[in-house]
């Protein structure tokens, strides 16, 4: 589903973000992205989305090389996408309804699909009765609810999910990974990069480690490895 | 689907020009006043050319004849003139004539021409009318060779002069236009950019969920669009005002002033300046959205 090979990013200024990364994910699983701060993983997770584009080396998503894909492409690869940032990336001005209708507004689905999916992925994340509030009233861990919200509504295979537990406390980060989880169980695949070791060490799913933009680590069942 | 598109557009693109008011009506107002001068312009120019060509219709070479010539020598300097090639027409008009012609032109002043008694200083002359006012020069060299005549005029360097000016307004013209359009162009661009920062998250989200360029661009190129076509109506409005009332005070008190009719002049500088307008604001958006759009 996702196979990076050979994958080398230098910045502008020489910096070295990724070195000669080969690497797998196949569909349905269930991936823990861990490693100290700037090692990389974020970078690894952008080339994803391709927001950012190897130096050298291919990324395949779906066996298709989204290196030399044309910019006009790019939106049709991230609606396979979900997306899901540390700030949760909601519009204030937006209630949590049309936060949400707003993804598949832009991809122009139709009114009645909206309204269905949207009040099907605020049930899953357990929001329903907040629809119509607005980002503001809602603690930070349903926000983020909404954000994961947002980022199924369009039932992308991918969802991509970028420290979603960096600003939650214990017990709001268990939530949220147990919404991963059942994401998850669904079939779609989930790579999430987190600093979060009693999350990493208590599902017991593939961690994949990047130090200094190198895998150091990948394994099936793994435990998050740092003193944090 | 392309109602439910355009709905989106039109509530997204009228939402923002709601939010950003003060900007909007900025934007409106200098579009308002630059495409007024634009139009303007255009209208004087359009104006000058029609009297330069009205004068340039009416021209003709007088042929003053000397004193001393009798009727058969007149015909015959007259056959000889009408031969002359590019001449379309020959008019001989006797010094009494000219004399009636001149009292009248004096009007109410004519008493000047009692100081003369019974003399007439007015020589008999030949109107001459060229097919083709840019052969008159020709012909009047033609006339000087030939020796028959005391004098010729013609009014080629009034002509000569008029087309000189027309020409250096069309330049200037020209000129203002374009720097008048870089100006809209640049501050409804800048209109636009700053509803674009104020929402470039919307358009950082919209481009993670994967909504394409063109529909992340369009509520702002018809943000564009409205304020374009905003400021040209109220150039329009004020354009047409102003010249019914020249038209009007013209045909009212300077009917020798070839004045061009308001239609179908205006119907075409309306048309112009509207599509102009459409044409500012569209680019003035899209240029200003491009930076955001990479994500």
């Amino acid at each position: 589903m996702i196979r990076f090979e050979n994958v080398t990013k230098i910045y502008a200024g020489e910096q070295v973000a990724m070195q000669n990364i080969s690497i797998n994910i196949s569909r349905g699983e269930f991936i823990f992205l861990v490693g100290p701060s700037g090692a990389g993983k974020s970078t690894f997770m952008k080339m994803i989305f391709r927001e950012e584009v190897p130096t050298s080396g291919k990324i395949y998503i779906n066996s298709k090389c989204i290196n030399d894909m044309r910019h006009e492409e790019v939106p049709y690869l991230r609606r396979q996408l979900g997306i899901v940032f540390q700030d949760v990336r909601l519009l204030q001005n937006k209630s949590i309804f049309d936060n949400i209708a707003f993804a598949m507004k832009v991809i122009e689905s139709p009114h009645g699909t909206i309204k269905r999916r949207v009040s099907h992925v605020l049930e899953m994340v357990g929001l329903r009765d907040r629809m119509k509030s607005y980002p503001r009233e809602l603690s930070g861990g349903e926000q983020q609810r909404v954000a994961i919200a947002r980022a199924i509504v369009n039932k992308p295979g991918i969802v991509v999910a970028d420290e979603p537990t960096g600003n939650l406390d214990p017990e709001t980060s268990r939530e949220i990974v147990n919404i991963f989880e059942k994401i998850n169980a669904g079939g779609t695949t989930v790579i999430m990069a987190t600093h979060d070791k009693r999350v990493v060490d208590a599902l017991l799913k593939r961690v994949i480690a990047i130090e200094n933009g190198i895998i150091v680590r990948d394994e099936a069942e793994g435990s998050y490895g740092y003193d944090n | 689907m392309i109602i439910r598109k355009a709905e989106y557009f039109i509530s997204e693109a009228i939402g923002s020009l709601k939010h950003n008011r003060l900007m909007a009506l900025a934007a409106v107002t200098t579009m308002a006043i630059s495409l007024l001068i634009l139009g303007m312009f255009f209208v004087m120019v359009m104006n000058i050319n029609h009297i330069a060509s009205s004068i340039e219709s009416q021209v003709q070479i007088s042929a003053y004849l000397k004193d001393d010539v009798d009727e058969q020598q007149i015909n015959d300097v007259g056959k000889r003139v009408a031969g002359i090639e590019g001449v379309a027409s020959v008019k001989f008009v006797d010094k009494e004539t000219a004399l009636k012609i001149f009292r009248e032109r004096l009007g109410e002043n004519k008493s000047i021409l009692e100081a003369l008694g019974d003399t007439n200083p007015l020589p008999n002359y030949f109107e001459i009318r060229a097919k083709d006012a840019t052969e008159v020069k020709v012909i009047a060299e033609k006339l000087e060779q030939s020796g028959d005549f005391e004098n010729i005029k013609y009014g080629q360097e009034i002509i000569e002069q008029l087309f000189r000016l027309t020409k250096f307004i069309r330049i200037v013209g020209v000129l203002v236009i374009v720097f008048l359009s870089l100006a809209a162009l640049f501050i409804i661009s800048n209109t636009i950019r700053i509803t674009v920062f104020a929402r470039r998250r919307e358009i950082e989200i919209m481009k993670y969920v994967g909504a394409t360029d063109a529909f992340i661009r369009w509520p702002f190129v018809l943000e564009g669009i409205i304020l374009g076509v905003g400021g040209s109506l109220i150039a329009l409005i004020l354009l047409n005002w102003t010249y019914g009332t020249v038209v009007e005070m013209a045909t009212r008190s300077l009917t020798f002033l070839p004045i061009v009719p308001m239609y179908p002049l205006l119907t075409f500088v309306n048309i112009g300046i509207v599509l102009i307008g459409c044409g500012i604001g569209a680019v003035g958006s899209g240029i200003s959205i491009r930076r955001f759009m990479r994500v």
